[in-house]
């Protein structure tokens, strides 16, 4: 036994720290046991494109958050119309009381850009949400268990992928009048269309990580399948998903201000919603005005794309974070 | 009642159906094993062998395997007709098994603890905290320093020959009866290798496991096994102790397996005989004995007539025609057959 131990010992010595003496008599300080996750955060901190993305997206959020404590006391809110000086205050350039104007009804563009983030950021993560819950639920029971359920799990895929996405989007929201079209719906309609790629993404990963050797020996030790699914497979398969899902909230808010343009987004309600703003539908109103006044679709135009983009960069950064052979 | 023995397998057969035809990957397979005792299972790659370890663990997906003939019974119970759930109560308890790869038989997102520590809490109903102890005795015991801090690691942490002395740490968490070791040394460098062996022998020694010991290196089971089981096309062609395998070998194709090996007494112009041809498809296995197409030995009656495992010497059995035959005797001189 004694020199199997020294040969470890002398091996492992060798492999973990080789500056250290073998002979090093108190226990090798382990270089700060890293988790996988751990391993993954290190890997994207130093990745300058997924921290500026992740840097951006905390700023919107921050802004977005705490918007009712610092934008309407110092620009107003952004759906407010003051009825006296409307006229005169309409498409105001960028000023220090405007600094990004404001709009045909004299409400200011910069806080409706910033009450825009509460909406998209909201349809976007929780479509998103929707989409991978129901997604990861039919991936995992099409990748388990094959067959017969596999199949008719991914022909109904197949059927939603089929439909133009827009317009099925379209159709599910214009059957609900205006006065219903609240976050609830257009989140429920982007959630539902999106979860066949999830799926499909988490099906095959289930695939390949239920044949893994690792797989196999719990088996071998004794772990009844509902423990291999839990603990082996489940664990091994998630981190596409949290690329992809990433990644798709970014495409989720492109949608919601799509659907939004075409005035089935979001609307302002007086009561139940007063600080609604969509930054689709922003783009739209200001398409009247886009000779006279072209911030009003510069700027909510820019909050879109630097956010989706955001979203994308860091979808981008994570996958390479949780790939584990690309190491350093 | 007799005392049954530990493990007594007869005439097992698992085929694969497949949509081109019927794999007999494991073709009528027959021994037993002791307490304590070790089994080597020798053969190329595809010769069955790991299909008919994985068999008794039940590990072989059904289908398209099914065991289409044969028992295997383990303390006088049946291993391939009891319920899912005594099977998994065996599994990693009373049988265990050691894999071939061990890069990838550890899961990559658990701490080698809490993955140590997963037999015992199925079997023994530990809890976390007497799962993580055991732990950590167990990993010592598998010599890897400094256990008390490793358990925490992760495995990616480790290198390949400490991961292999994990997934033994693991297999023997519990004590079990017979341990399957799967080409364990295969994935490992030569000098881990020969440490990766001694260790195996010595817990054998410590806990008395019987151990069927998989492997296509002579070399390894000719230093552990007490008997040796040569497997060729799912078949059982040689079996007998190691020294009646070793030092009489019968079978020409145990003889090819011999003379393709490199030994230290070689003469200088001495070259490796590599056995001619491939091994055959298991879908069309040769008609009459299933070496015959490579063997430099065969007649006529090779091609008609499948041999039999017959005992020829005592307890040494080998399906060959000719084995024992005063005037069958492998040629020493020159690679027999193959150099043409």
């Amino acid at each position: 036994m004694s020199d199997v131990t020294d040969d470890a010992k002398l091996l492992s010595d060798a492999e973990n720290s080789p500056t250290t003496a073998p002979e090093t008599p108190e226990p090798l300080k382990p270089q700060v046991t890293r988790t996988l996750w751990g391993d993954a955060w290190y890997r994207l901190r130093r990745n300058k494109l997924a921290l500026v993305a992740l840097t951006w997206l905390l700023i919107v959020i921050v802004a977005a958050v705490t918007a009712d404590l610092w934008v309407i006391p110092l620009y107003g809110p952004p759906n407010y119309i003051n009825t006296q000086t409307a006229a005169a205050d309409r498409l105001e350039p960028p000023s220090i009381h405007h600094p990004m104007g404001t709009d045909d009804l004299g409400r200011d563009v910069f806080s409706r850009v910033v009450y825009g983030a509460r909406i998209s950021l909201t349809v976007g993560v929780a479509a998103v949400l929707v989409s991978v819950v129901i997604g990861l639920l039919l991936g995992a029971l099409s990748g388990y268990y094959g067959k017969f359920v596999d199949t008719t799990i991914m022909r109904i895929a197949d059927i939603f992928l089929a439909f133009p996405y827009i317009l099925f989007a379209i159709l599910l929201l214009s059957v609900l009048p205006p006065s219903e079209r609240g976050m609830f719906p257009v989140i429920v309609t982007i959630g539902v269309l999106g979860w066949p790629s999830i799926a499909r993404v988490f099906r095959s990963s289930i695939l390949s990580v239920k044949e893994a050797d690792y797989v196999e020996a719990g088996r071998a030790v004794g772990a009844s399948d509902a423990r291999l699914m839990a603990r082996h497979i489940l664990p091994n398969a998630v981190a596409p998903i949290i690329v992809y899902a990433t990644m798709s909230i970014g495409g989720a808010i492109l949608t919601e201000a799509a659907l939004s343009f075409l005035g089935l987004g979001v609307q302002a309600d007086p009561v139940k919603a007063p600080n609604a703003v969509s930054w689709g539908r922003m783009i739209s109103d200001g398409q009247n005005y886009l000779m006279s006044n072209p911030g009003l679709i510069v700027w909510p135009g820019l909050a879109i794309l630097t956010t989706v983009l955001a979203f994308t960069l860091l979808g981008d950064g994570v996958r390479d974070a949780l790939d584990v052979k690309m190491k350093d | 009642m007799a005392e049954h023995k530990l493990l007594e397998v007869t005439d097992l057969r698992m085929h694969f159906f497949t949509r081109d035809g019927v794999v007999k990957a494991v073709d009528g397979v027959s021994y037993d094993l002791d307490r304590g005792e070790t089994l080597g299972v020798v053969g190329e790659s595809g010769s069955g062998k790991s299909v008919s370890a994985m068999t008794l663990m039940r590990l072989i997906p059904m289908p398209p395997g099914k065991i289409v003939g044969g028992e295997a019974m383990f303390r006088g119970n049946s291993l391939l007709t009891m319920s899912d759930r005594d099977m998994r109560d065996i599994r990693g308890n009373e049988i265990a098994m050691i894999f071939q790869d061990p890069m990838t038989s550890l899961n990559p997102v658990y701490r080698i603890g809490k993955q140590l520590g997963e037999p015992l809490r199925l079997h023994k109903g530990m809890n976390k905290k007497q799962a993580q102890e055991r732990a950590v005795e167990l990993l010592d015991l598998v010599g890897i320093p400094h256990a008390s801090s490793r358990v925490k690691d992760y495995p990616h942490q480790f290198s390949g020959g400490m991961r292999q002395r994990v997934m033994i740490a693991m297999a023997l968490a519990n004590d079990p009866d017979i341990l399957i070791a799967d080409e364990p040394t295969t994935a490992l460098d030569v000098t881990i290798q020969a440490q990766i062996i001694e260790l195996m022998e010595e817990l054998q020694q410590r806990t008395g496991a019987a151990i069927i010991m998989i492997t296509h290196d002579l070399g390894v089971v000719a230093d552990m096994a007490d008997r040796i089981l040569v497997m060729y096309a799912g078949r059982a062609v040689e079996y007998g102790t190691v020294d009646e395998v070793f030092y009489r070998p019968m079978h020409p194709y145990t003889w090819g397996l011999m003379d393709s090996l490199p030994r230290h007494d070689m003469t200088e112009k001495g070259e490796l005989c590599p056995i001619k041809g491939q091994p055959p498809s298991l879908i069309h296995v040769p008609a009459g004995c299933s070496f015959h197409p490579r063997c430099p030995y065969a007649k006529e009656r090779c091609r008609i007539e499948e041999p039999p495992l017959r005992a020829v010497e005592g307890s040494h059995l080998a399906a060959c025609h000719f084995a024992g035959d005063s005037d069958f005797s492998r040629d020493e001189l020159e690679c027999a057959g193959v150099s043409a």
